[in-house]
């Protein structure tokens, strides 16, 4: 398990692992080093949550294996099948907001033939304030694409999702920028 | 014996030795927190900061004003495209010169004067421990180093860089369970100034041509089919309801139900909605920086839980969500 860094390591002790989980595992068992890592983190972790009982066996895993061999085998329920969802990228966020209301506006203006279709390319000097309202059903913005794929409507979704705790968390937080920050500054990793 | 030598171990392995032992003349960590979050907000200065996110790294200029009891802050990509989000008490603007569009979003800031951390410092203690651990120089001011960390595994913990003589953050860094950093920001430069100029507030681009997209809650809003009322049955120790609304967002046809959570510094969003598609396509976990989501989908309604929270809380409180009538 040579090729799995410290980070990667951690990542996996956090449940936050990107790749996968069982192939890190199995590789994990059977390399002595990554083994001494693996307790050695769980041991740091303990320390700094202040969870340590005053005595410390370091055999406690090898009395866990043993044990184990005399269990009865358990089948382990088969894993769920996870959505994997685009990285999240600010930009992504702020577009898909925008470009959510264009779709809705543009296709409410062509079920309804009304003509002040606006434009993104457009050189109007006055800025355009398109208000989305709730009570008016030409712009009821559950009119996405048709060619939508569900992945791209999920995204969205999300998206909107993460915009609008952003809001709250820029109130709630030590950091009031910092939500401000990941909007502005990620590129889209798609 | 053994325990301390062990203890001498583990603060060597992570690299995390107070430097300061004695405690004298060291600030307390919680009043210090609390004049920082005054600081940030009464004070005038313009600063760049790095802001890391894994492997990514970008520059950004924040400049904030605050006068009359309030504040004005504009934020400015240095590095990419020339994104800018400028705020008031009012409102929000982001502009993308890329998309030729400014997203308008209505401004919590406002709020923000007397909430700027939700609840007094010293009741999060309970579920956090603060330490000073330590002294460093940061942007070329001297700082006090604070460590948060959670006293369990349902939170991230931070660690703060504070300007001795400002009291402004210099640096701050979102941190999970081992001490990996997810998410940095860190002052290149930080000038605390008299008055800010403000000709510096206005947007750099005359926004030309640009389109301006408002979401803009409306109060004949659509009321959800049912009375369904929902209720998050699981969360970690210290967590409690401080907010509960109805969103309208711009994918949905009905406005979400938004419900937060809170330990006074972990913040999560728990949003309910209806749908008519395909579930199997929006379940799951994700990750962005140092927030973590994860959706189930119940009886015709997707549970999407979203917060700076390690990822096993935001689906252990995702999946306790249930409604009652």
């Amino acid at each position: 398990m040579s090729e799995y860094n410290n980070e990667e390591l951690s990542a996996l002790i956090d449940g936050e692992y990107e790749g996968n989980n069982d192939k890190a595992i199995d590789e994990l068992i059977h390399n002595q080093d990554m083994k001494d890592t693996w307790s050695r983190y769980h041991l740091i972790g303990d320390c700094l949550r202040e969870h340590l009982p005053e005595k410390i066996s370091n055999q406690v895993s090898t009395h866990v294996s043993n044990t184990l061999r005399n269990e009865p085998t358990v089948l382990a329920p088969q894993k769920t099948k996870q959505f994997n969802l685009k990285p999240l990228a600010g930009f992504a966020i702020a577009a898909s907001v925008a470009m959510a209301a264009v779709f809705s506006v543009q296709n409410s203006n062509d079920v309804n033939s009304v003509s002040t279709t606006p434009t993104l390319a457009a050189n109007n000097t006055a800025p355009q304030s398109q208000t989305f309202s709730f009570s008016n059903p030409q712009v009821l913005p559950a009119s996405v694409r048709k060619s939508d794929t569900p992945e791209e409507v999920a995204n969205q979704r999300l998206n909107n999702y993460l915009m609008n705790h952003n809001e709250y968390r820029s109130n709630g937080s030590m950091n009031g920028i910092l939500p401000y920050v990941r909007l502005v500054t990620i590129e889209s990793q798609e | 014996m053994k325990y301390q030598s062990l203890y001498l171990l583990v603060a060597l392995l992570v690299g995390s030795v107070p430097s300061v032992n004695s405690a004298d003349n060291l600030p307390d960590p919680q009043v210090l927190i609390d004049e920082m979050s005054a600081a940030s907000r009464s004070l005038n200065y313009d600063g760049v900061f790095v802001y890391t996110l894994g492997k990514q790294i970008d520059t950004m200029r924040i400049i904030h004003k605050s006068g009359d009891g309030e504040s004005y802050e504009r934020l400015i990509s240095l590095t990419g495209h020339a994104r800018e989000v400028i705020r008031d008490k009012d409102q929000v603007r982001c502009y993308f010169p890329e998309n030729k569009a400014v997203v308008v979003e209505k401004s919590r800031l406002g709020k923000l004067i007397s909430t700027y951390l939700p609840q007094p410092i010293k009741s999060i203690s309970d579920f956090y421990i603060f330490e000073i651990a330590g002294e460093d120089r940061i942007a070329g001011l001297d700082a006090w180093i604070i460590n948060i960390r959670p006293i369990d595994k349902y939170r991230y913990g931070y660690q703060l860089w504070i300007d001795k003589e400002s009291r402004l953050l210099l640096k701050s860094e979102l941190k999970n369970q081992l001490g990996v950093t997810l998410e940095q920001i860190m002052f290149a430069q930080l000038n605390v100034l008299d008055d800010i100029d403000d000709a510096l507030l206005e947007p750099s681009t005359a926004a030309e041509g640009f389109t301006w997209y408002k979401n803009s809650p409306n109060e004949s809003v659509e009321t959800n089919e049912s009375d369904k009322q929902w209720k998050v049955t699981w969360m970690p120790a210290g967590f409690s309801m401080s907010e509960q609304s109805k969103e309208p967002m711009l994918t949905s046809r009905m406005p979400v139900e938004h419900l937060v959570y809170s330990d006074g510094l972990a913040m999560v969003s728990v949003y309910v909605e209806k749908l008519n598609q395909q579930p199997d396509i929006t379940v799951g976990a994700s990750n962005f920086g140092g927030v973590n989501t994860y959706a189930v989908f119940a009886g015709g309604y997707q549970i999407t839980a979203v917060g700076e929270v390690p990822k096993s809380t935001v689906k252990l409180m995702a999946d306790s969500v249930k409604s009652y009538h």
